[in-house]
């Protein structure tokens, strides 16, 4: 196994070792359960669609669940030592940073493919409430996923910037949740300009396609870009206790 | 390996912003060497390992590990050292086997070595009965032996440990010092501290560091010759006298004293009521035994007690050290030297 994969392997399982994996994963379901059956009127709607998973779940990551699960990640081992510890094995930096990654995404996407349950659930067994279209449920998941993958890249990122786990979640939350809304507030904006960029940088207008069954190239390449930028910066962020 | 250099540091200077941590460090340490690395706190011992470990870059000057370029290879200098920083960080939410299995994973061990190496690891540093307890409730003592086996783990030619006895009571440093000796046997050890009574007891030479800069290097007793002094005590009965000669007060002992000619300084000694008590410093190649038995015998005081020795490592650490803690007490806190202080603080309660 390599030095990375161990790294990842180590991360994941500590989640699990704390109460912190299980608290997020219960509140989760949870909540996603009220907005979607109660708060957005699933049963209202009266259509065979899971539209509405598509709308809360990615508000529920940006402000629950990346914040909670990437706040740890570089701020905790930081502030007790650990990282010394872990940077003077013989691991190359990026291994640091990507084993952190990808054993904070496993547990994120564990629980966006867990969601799945609901639609499983509803419209193929126990019920089979009527034909559900799976194009967009296929979609929208593949949506879910890279902004996963970017949300947690971010998370990583903020986290590696401080050494307290409550600043990392705070500005995770603020910023994941500004990128989230801040193509509703072009709406309000009379620059056209300003309302177009704004709507470019939202997550919110990019993760609308894949809900409606539209995987949009510019739109998988945005996220892709967004969560490798996010990656290079952390690496740097590591990097740079070298130097200063 | 052709060369007996395990370590070898030239010319390392670390600017901290304006504050310059490291300034010029230059030393060798070869094979099979245990290297006491002495300094204040804040005086640089830390940042010296942390850049022998790659965990910081040098600002100026090269260092090289078992050969290997910290600049160019830091991953073989790693591989081939094992690293024990202060405090020994560890994940606190692993057990004793699954840390040490991480990190020997980590270094890409196969199975069956970890498990030969766990053996031996387990015997060298005690850690049969706690293997299966989480880190987070072992004592202090336990996590620096831990700390120790995950240095200890892929049978390293080299150790470097971060004050390894600091912040443990005295059993369990006699315990951690009794490992380094077994351990050193035939590594190469560097290992800092701030208690010199640690470096007589398990080091041959020593490497002393004030405000980021070497001091003194070399073999203990040529540390200990090196401010050029001899230390005298001298006990005088404080009651009783030869005849009809008066005993002397302190204040008349001490004046005789350093009236003497070669005595360098003089300083009174806590005692009970019977004696009075002085320390008194001479030149290196003087004797003043004669001259003060003389004074005795002249005043007709009684001498209870008359010793000369070489000047003590802690006397000379001191002086070659001194205003080192103004400094560092004022200097902008960078890395964790600042935790340095309170241990030290603490350290020093116990003792």
């Amino acid at each position: 196994m390599s030095p990375m994969m161990t790294i990842a392997k180590r991360e994941f399982r500590s989640y699990f070792d704390s109460p912190l994996a299980y608290v997020v994963i219960c509140l989760t379901f949870l909540l996603l359960g009220l907005a979607v059956f109660w708060v957005g009127g699933f049963w209202k709607v009266d259509r065979a669609s899971v539209h509405l998973l598509f709308q809360y779940m990615p508000v529920a990551l940006a402000m629950l669940i990346v914040p909670v699960v990437t706040m740890r990640s570089m701020a905790e081992e930081k502030r007790s030592g650990t990282l010394e510890m872990l940077i003077t094995l013989p691991v190359k930096d990026s291994d640091v940073i990507l084993g952190k990654y990808f054993g904070a995404l496993g547990l994120v996407l564990i629980l966006v493919l867990a969601t799945a349950l609901y639609p499983l659930a509803m419209f193929w067994a126990p019920w089979n409430l009527g034909p559900l279209d799976m194009g967009p449920v296929f979609s929208g998941y593949v949506g879910l996923v890279l902004f996963s993958c970017t949300a947690v890249a971010i998370g990583l990122l903020i986290s590696s910037l401080t050494d307290s786990q409550a600043v990392a979640f705070f500005i995770t939350f603020f910023v994941l949740v500004v990128l989230w809304f801040i193509g509703s507030a072009a709406e309000h904006v009379d620059k056209e300009w300003l309302a177009n960029a704004l709507m470019y940088v939202s997550f919110q207008s990019r993760l609308d396609g894949f809900s409606r069954g539209l995987i949009d190239t510019r739109d998988v390449i945005f996220f892709l870009s967004a969560m490798v930028l996010a990656l290079v910066m952390a690496f740097r962020a590591l990097e740079r206790r070298r130097w200063v | 390996m052709t060369s007996d250099v395990m370590i070898s540091a030239s010319g390392l200077t670390k600017q901290f912003g304006s504050n310059r941590a490291l300034d010029n460090v230059t030393f060798d340490v070869t094979r099979g060497e245990v290297v006491g690395f002495l300094g204040p706190n804040g005086a640089g011992k830390s940042t010296t390992m942390r850049v022998l470990t790659c965990f910081l870059a040098p600002t100026a000057g090269t260092a090289t590990v078992h050969g290997f370029d910290v600049f160019e290879d830091p991953l073989a200098v790693r591989r081939s050292l094992g690293y024990l920083p202060q405090r020994a960080p560890l994940y606190s939410d692993m057990s004793v086997q699954e840390y040490l299995l991480f990190a020997a994973q980590v270094r890409g061990m196969d199975e069956s070595t970890f498990k030969s190496r766990l053996s031996k690891v387990i015997e060298v540093c005690g850690l049969a009965q706690t293997l299966t307890k989480q880190i987070a409730h072992l004592s202090h003592g336990y996590r620096q032996r831990v700390g120790l086996g995950q240095a200890l783990i892929h049978d390293p030619p080299i150790l470097i440990l971060d004050e390894p006895t600091s912040d443990l009571d005295p059993n369990e440093k006699a315990e951690v010092l009794r490992y380094i000796k077994d351990i050193g046997e035939n590594r190469t050890i560097l290992l800092s501290t701030h208690n010199l009574a640690e470096v007589e007891d398990s080091c041959a030479r020593a490497i002393i560091v004030s405000k980021g800069r070497v001091v003194a290097d070399g073999a203990l007793d040529e540390i200990r010759s090196t401010t050029g002094r001899v230390r005298y005590v001298v006990a005088v009965d404080e009651k009783v006298a030869e005849g009809s000669h008066k005993p002397p007060s302190a204040r008349e002992l001490q004046g005789a004293l350093d009236a003497l000619k070669g005595v360098r300084g003089s300083k009174e000694l806590p005692t009970d009521e019977k004696a009075h008590r002085f320390e008194l410093s001479g030149a290196q190649d003087s004797d003043l035994r004669a001259e003060l038995y003389r004074l005795m015998v002249q005043k007709g005081w009684t001498l209870l007690e008359l010793r000369r020795d070489a000047q003590s490592l802690d006397a000379v650490f001191r002086e070659l050290t001194r205003g080192d803690e103004e400094l560092d007490r004022g200097r902008p806190v960078i890395d964790d030297d600042e935790d340095d202080d309170d241990s030290a603080e603490n350290s020093d309660d116990k003792e």
